[in-house]
């Protein structure tokens, strides 16, 4: 279940690194940021497995693709902010 | 039509290029705007285009900023460099694309190096200029008017050991010579999409070698509940909704180039340009050719020169007359008074359009 979510400001960065996860073989989905998560309103993010997140935070540092947050999902919906 | 006018716009493009444009249109709603398929094939097209034009030009795709051509790029450019009456060093061969944004700010202009075709009189009055002082240099990487390729190169490292920012105007020569903003250590490159890029009109390159000031505020689709811009690109630069069906042709184009070659197109276009350069001084007319010159070949006829773009396009062969809105290129050259015809190939270029065009030019003559 993809119950991570990854943060960026704008779609470029967001759709980038959904390219360098999906190199990577790590399954992903890009979708808009819940607008409760985006203080700023308004950005996308890319939703992944638990156990890929910390992965997935290397690839994207490796690839200069800067994100805001990180959060998992409980079962219940409830987030957590993550720090990665 | 025999098409010898592609210093202003590219006529004959590759048909993926409609395709591309089709396929937006009936595809593709508002990039960076929404999370549905439409949204997001947008989103995709787009983010295509700016990594294939980071590929081609040595960047990153968040360095690549829409624009509508390369004039608007370029005030972009100058407004992000040059404060009101700040000094600016031009080369003799600047379009008015450079010069007005430069008059319009009041700038205190140097022009350097009027010489054409000649590297070292244009890097050693360049130096100079730099020397005395500038606070930012803007120029051309080849002549509209008259093909002229510019050490930008050795400029833009002139420009480095000055520390002075700068601007490479690319106009005439994305898609046709290397243009590498990572070697260049450029602040700004523009260019257009739909000349040697193979894009539609109205599409356009901004390379941000740092950030720019926008010259337009509005919706990003990006950090909406703040009123200032977003301060990260390509977003602080691309107010509004992007012109997606151009960029997905402009995008069609750039993959044309890539498969084609830089090299290759060039080479086509030059050697088409120098055969016709020899062919006119046979003739007798006064044609400007020389080293380092691109696939544009600009000459005097012995009439008026729109007279005789118009005697040539009733011949079906469609050049442009004038001054290609570039008078200080004319003033250096010592052809503000006629204008001149510009015969400028494209990525098509072909010795059959060079001796079609030159058959003209032999009954021109002999009417004139």
């Amino acid at each position: 279940m993809r119950n991570c979510i990854i943060t960026f400001r704008s779609v470029t960065p967001a759709q980038r690194a959904e390219e360098v996860l999906h190199r990577a073989g790590v399954e992903c989905t890009l979708q808009r940021t819940p607008k409760w998560m985006e203080e700023k309103g308004c950005g996308y993010s890319v939703r992944l497995q638990r156990e890929d997140l910390m992965a997935a935070a290397v690839l994207l540092r490796q690839a200069g693709i800067g994100f805001r947050k990180a959060y998992a999902l409980a079962d219940s919906g409830a987030p957590e902010e993550l720090r990665l | 039509m025999i098409y010898l006018d592609n210093g202003a716009t590219s006529f004959h493009k590759p048909e993926t290029v409609s395709g591309a444009m089709r396929c937006a249109l009936e595809n593709c709603a508002n990039p960076g705007r929404g999370g549905y398929t439409a949204a997001m094939a947008a989103a995709k097209t787009v983010l295509r285009c700016r990594e294939r034009a980071g590929e081609l030009f040595c960047c990153s795709p968040e360095q690549v900023v829409f624009t509508h051509n390369c004039t608007h790029g370029l005030n972009i450019a100058i407004a992000s460099l040059v404060k009101p009456g700040a000094r600016v060093v031009i080369s003799g061969f600047e379009h008015n694309a450079v010069t007005r944004p430069l008059y319009a700010r009041e700038a205190k202009v140097k022009v350097a190096g009027r010489k054409l075709f000649d590297w070292q009189d244009t890097l050693e009055d360049f130096e100079n200029a730099l020397k005395a002082g500038a606070d930012a240099a803007v120029f051309t990487h080849v002549s509209n008017v008259f093909g002229y390729i510019l050490p930008v190169y050795e400029m833009a490292a002139l420009c480095k050991r000055y520390g002075v920012p700068f601007v490479v105007d690319a106009a005439q020569s994305a898609g046709i010579l290397p243009v590498d903003l990572q070697k260049l250590g450029a602040d700004f490159v523009a260019m257009p999409g739909h000349k040697g890029l193979l894009g539609p009109q109205g599409t356009g390159i901004l390379l941000c070698g740092r950030e720019p000031v926008p010259l337009i505020q509005g919706g990003t689709g990006s950090l909406s509940a703040q009123q200032a811009m977003p301060d990260f690109l390509p977003d602080m630069a691309e107010a509004g909704t992007l012109n997606v069906p151009g960029i997905a042709g402009l995008s069609a184009g750039i993959a044309y180039v890539q498969q084609e070659g830089v090299d290759r197109i060039f080479r086509r276009e030059q050697q088409q340009a120098e055969k016709c350069g020899k062919a006119l001084l046979k003739l007798g007319l006064r044609a400007f050719t020389g080293d380092h010159q691109a696939g544009t070949v600009s000459f005097v006829p012995p009439i008026d020169c729109e007279d005789a773009a118009h005697i040539l396009g009733e011949g079906g062969i469609a050049v442009r007359a004038g001054l290609h809105c570039a008078p200080l290129a004319h003033e250096s050259a010592g052809t503000l008074d006629t204008g001149t015809v510009r015969v400028s190939y494209g990525h098509d270029a072909a010795a059959w359009q060079t001796g079609s065009f030159l058959l003209q030019m032999e009954k021109l003559l002999a009417r004139s």
